[in-house]
């Protein structure tokens, strides 16, 4: 009888001295969808324990925002510890170790739809087709940054916008305009780690980020101060009227008085009398005719925090920063995109007869 | 009416009349003729029509939008609540005061011109948690005192909603007459604009603001009342402002303290002509038409701009008080660790979240934790950072069973496919193949033709039969390996220590050319009937020598 071509033996020996893996761009090498969505939350830190992230409570006190890179390193370990699932022998760990440079380029992709499958804009299949086939998207990996805030700001204002720039755009910044959509970081992450913290992840080194108050419309406000309310004087095309010289211009103010018997109860005519003063030495503000003007000088468009890396803080100590350093902040009151355009040209106010 | 301004504007007006105002309207038709000179005057007519409109209630789907939102929770304290309404006449098409029984404010020096148009009969007001009873289903005769009630038309059978307060909290919180006017007023946007236009068809909306500011850490009712005759409660002026003391200079010492205690207690105590008037002036009720209301709580620790503009900004790592606790220069942090022979050991652990971009470890994959354990020369500590994040990457895809399964799946598609490849370079190595294998395609045809090809081609003829050529390879029989170990002149010498000249082993074998054979094809086997029948005659002998041996027939 002749022989087989091939022993079990043998081939059990070929096996252990070189294990042949399925190449990565085969099908069946490709990760499952729920394993490679899994491990791409993993990357931008889903899941992971807040003691981890901060592992001292004294290194994110109240009322503070901590900016950072992200660690790639760790988050790749993250990674490998969860692949290690069932991982008994040396057949898992040959499998592991030939497929790990295909998995890790493939989550490099892929986790920048974990904010799109977190936001539930559609399923994961569809997601990955648009990313993995969008030039734009499917790069090797970059820098991840990012800032972890916990404030009252954040339990307070949920839906606050968050975004990332990579050029320090001055304002007034619309963030619909093209010049501010093409220097938008892409939010990798954007989650509250609890009531008060919240975690955001960018991709690339921003020059600047801003957190803005969420918009409702059209809203109308006052500022307290002792004694009373104060408010920001308006050009009738509701823009704010700044005094001083740039950028040190601070905004110019009218003091609104409160009525004795209740203080939280605006004094409309006496408010509306000092409006009146003050329009007489500016006539860019608008006449007080009736309720038009009083609402364009009320007017409280939604806040915007910038933090700006200082240019440059280069051998400033043993930690370099790569100009990514938020030593610095200045805010500005700015209008929400919509609103601001409003501001920005003229309310015309009239007066039907 | 004036164009829409373009999308993200919005124009402003003082107020918006409709051409008739509400109720009811006779008209008379006379027609004067003359013929001749002499009056030919055609009979007249009268006729009635109403004007009718929201007096007693509101639909809510006038309602376009409120700020705050309905049963909202958030900073509100700062804010100026307000509600727009859909119809941009709605709040002027009644008259507030049509005999003008309020009177006209007092001029003051320094005064603005009074406001243009009239005022709306409609005002917002808010009311903190039991400072007001919202009742519903009320007889409007019982919401109203009797005198407005009589002036309102005395409307039989008319059921509304009221909200109930005192009267020194309406009093305290009641806009004056011109404060009503400046507080309403109509906006117009863009009807395509998304963010400013939600709700509306045309784009226009009239806004009542109010004029009370919630107080922080408070639930608030505003309320959309209807004012029309209500002289009783409206002011012509508004009562005197709250005068702040800004600076105690000269007050003697023992008197700041009072005095600023009672500003602190909330400054009602200036409401002395309501004393006056009455001894118990908390329990006059004061009942208003309600037309809508909403409620929100006012929760929150300050204005966004104030906590934006106090946070502690720094890079992650640094801490308010140095030292505590000590932050490595490499962003490392002492933590204490149980080892597994149960020792407390401190080490050094580092979070994901680092001060300075750090390159990425280039090897990769990690099998176990304590493969990504490492050691500072320095300081001899350990650092347990990444074998940290190993263990919290295990430790949550343990927690995942189906986690577990699709990584088993993974691996189980892959094993198989790599165990296909392993037999395939095995079979390779045996057999010369007509064309590779390919884990994909079906391997046995591939396979059987080779097989086929090569039992076709043969071996070919061997060269070297004996082993010559093999045996001349061995290094102490090849002249030029002796002649350059012992370092002889010539290599004729090392033939000649080898045993003579280079015929000993006898010539070099080559293979014999082989025999060409034509194609033959199995037709042409088919028509050779010679061969065909010496096959078979050596079958049949065959078959017959079986037979004998075992001594049977065929």
């Amino acid at each position: 009888m002749r022989q087989a071509w091939i022993q079990s033996k043998e081939a059990l020996r070929l096996r252990m001295i070189q294990p042949q893996q399925v190449a990565p761009g085969e099908p069946e090498a490709e990760m499952p969808p729920y394993m490679e969505s899994f491990l791409a939350h993993l990357r931008v830190l889903v899941g992971v324990p807040f003691e981890y992230l901060v592992p001292d409570s004294r290194l994110l006190p109240d009322e503070s925002i901590r900016f950072f890179f992200l660690d790639r390193s760790w988050a790749d370990r993250v990674v490998d510890g969860a692949i290690a699932v069932g991982k008994i022998g040396t057949r898992e760990q040959a499998h592991h170790q030939a497929h790990e440079p295909a998995i890790r380029q493939q989550l490099d992709i892929t986790e920048r739809i974990v904010r799109s499958i977190q936001m539930q804009l559609g399923s994961f299949a569809n997601l990955k087709a648009v990313n993995d086939s969008n030039p734009a998207t499917n790069g090797p990996a970059d820098v991840i940054t990012g800032f972890i805030l916990r404030s009252a700001a954040v339990s307070g204002w949920p839906q606050m916008d968050v975004r990332a720039y990579s050029t320090d755009i001055p304002e007034p910044l619309d963030p619909s305009s093209a010049d501010a959509q093409n220097a938008q970081l892409r939010t990798l992450r954007l989650e509250l780690l609890s009531p008060s913290v919240m975690i955001a992840l960018f991709q690339g080194i921003p020059a600047l980020v801003t957190l803005e108050e969420p918009h409702h419309g059209v809203q109308f406000g006052v500022e307290p101060v002792f004694g009373g309310f104060q408010i920001d004087e308006r050009h009738a095309n509701g823009t704010q009227i700044l005094v001083g010289v740039a950028p040190n211009q601070v905004s110019k103010t009218v003091f609104a008085p409160v009525r004795a018997a209740n203080t939280r109860v605006l004094s409309i005519t006496s408010l509306r009398r000092a409006l009146f003063t003050a329009q007489n030495s500016d006539a860019t503000m608008p006449k007080q005719t009736g309720g038009a003007s009083l609402a364009v000088e009320v007017l409280n468009p939604p806040w915007r925090q910038r933090f700006e890396g200082t240019k440059d803080n280069r051998g400033g100590g043993g930690q370099q920063s790569s100009g990514f350093l938020s030593s610095l902040s200045v805010a500005v009151r700015v209008a929400q995109p919509a609103t601001k355009a409003a501001l920005q040209t003229a309310i015309q106010s009239e007066v039907k007869p | 009416m004036s164009d829409e301004p373009p999308q993200g504007q919005m124009y402003l007006y003082d107020n918006i009349t409709p051409p008739l105002l509400d109720g009811s309207y006779r008209f008379n038709v006379s027609t004067d003729t003359t013929i001749d000179g002499a009056d030919q005057n055609l009979p007249g007519a009268t006729n009635y029509f109403n004007v009718e409109g929201p007096r007693f209630t509101l639909t809510p789907s006038l309602v376009a939008g409120v700020f705050p939102p309905r049963n909202g929770h958030g900073s509100f304290q700062d804010n100026i609540p307000h509600i727009a309404l859909s119809r941009r006449t709605l709040p002027w098409e009644r008259a507030l005061d049509p005999s003008g029984l309020i009177g006209i404010p007092t001029a003051k020096q320094g005064d603005p011109p009074r406001p243009v148009g009239p005022a709306p009969w409609v005002g917002l007001l808010l009311f903190e948690e039991g400072e007001y009873t919202i009742l519903q289903n009320q007889k409007l005769e019982d919401v109203v005192p009797s005198d407005v009630y009589k002036r309102l038309g005395s409307p039989a059978n008319i059921n509304c909603d009221a909200v109930q307060t005192t009267l020194p909290i309406l009093n305290a919180i009641m806009p004056s007459l011109d404060e009503l006017t400046v507080l309403a007023h109509v906006r117009q946007v863009n009807k395509d604009d998304r963010e400013l236009s939600a709700g509306s068809a045309d784009g226009w909306f009239s806004v009542v603001m109010s004029n009370r500011v919630p107080e922080p850490n408070s639930k608030c009712c505003a309320c959309l009342v209807s004012l029309e005759e209500r002289s009783d409660v409206i002011a012509k002026d508004p009562p005197p402002d709250f005068a702040p003391i800004r600076v105690v200079a000269e007050a003697p010492v023992a008197a700041a303290p009072a005095a600023v205690s009672r500003l602190a207690v909330g400054g009602i105590s200036r409401g002395q002509n309501i004393l006056q008037v009455n001894p118990f002036p908390f329990q006059i009720n004061v009942s208003l038409v309600l037309l809508y209301s909403w409620k929100f709580e006012c929760i929150g620790p300050g204005s966004f701009r104030d906590l934006m503009q106090g946070l502690d900004v720094a890079f992650f790592g640094t801490v308010a008080n140095p030292g505590h606790p000590p932050v490595a220069d490499t962003g490392h942090i002492k933590i204490s660790l149980g080892d597994r022979a149960g020792v407390e050991e401190t080490v050094m652990y580092r979070s994901p979240l680092v001060p300075f971009q750090l390159t990425r470890d280039p090897l990769g994959p990690y099998h176990s934790a304590d493969q990504c354990r490492r050691v500072t020369p320095e300081t001899g500590a350990e650092d347990v950072s990444y074998a940290c994040a190993f263990e919290v990457g295990r430790l949550l895809a343990a927690a995942d069973a189906r986690l577990a399964q699709e990584l088993m799946r993974w691996r189980r598609e892959g094993y198989r496919q790599s165990a296909r490849a392993d037999t395939f370079s095995a079979v390779s190595a045996t057999l010369p193949l007509v064309q590779p294998l390919d884990v994909h395609t079906p391997a046995i045809p591939v396979v059987a033709t080779s097989a086929t090809s090569s039992m076709l081609n043969g071996r070919g003829p061997a060269a070297d039969r004996f082993g010559v050529n093999f045996i001349g390879n061995v290094i102490g029989l090849q002249p030029a390996a002796v002649q350059d170990a012992w370092q002889l002149s010539t290599p004729q010498e090392a033939e000649n220590i080898l045993g003579g000249d280079a015929g000993t082993l006898g010539a070099s074998v080559v293979a014999p050319a082989a025999t060409p054979r034509p194609a033959t094809t199995i037709d042409a086997v088919a028509a050779d009937a010679a061969s065909l029948n010496n096959l078979s005659s050596a079958r049949d002998r065959l078959i017959a020598n079986a037979a004998q041996k075992v001594g049977g027939t065929p």
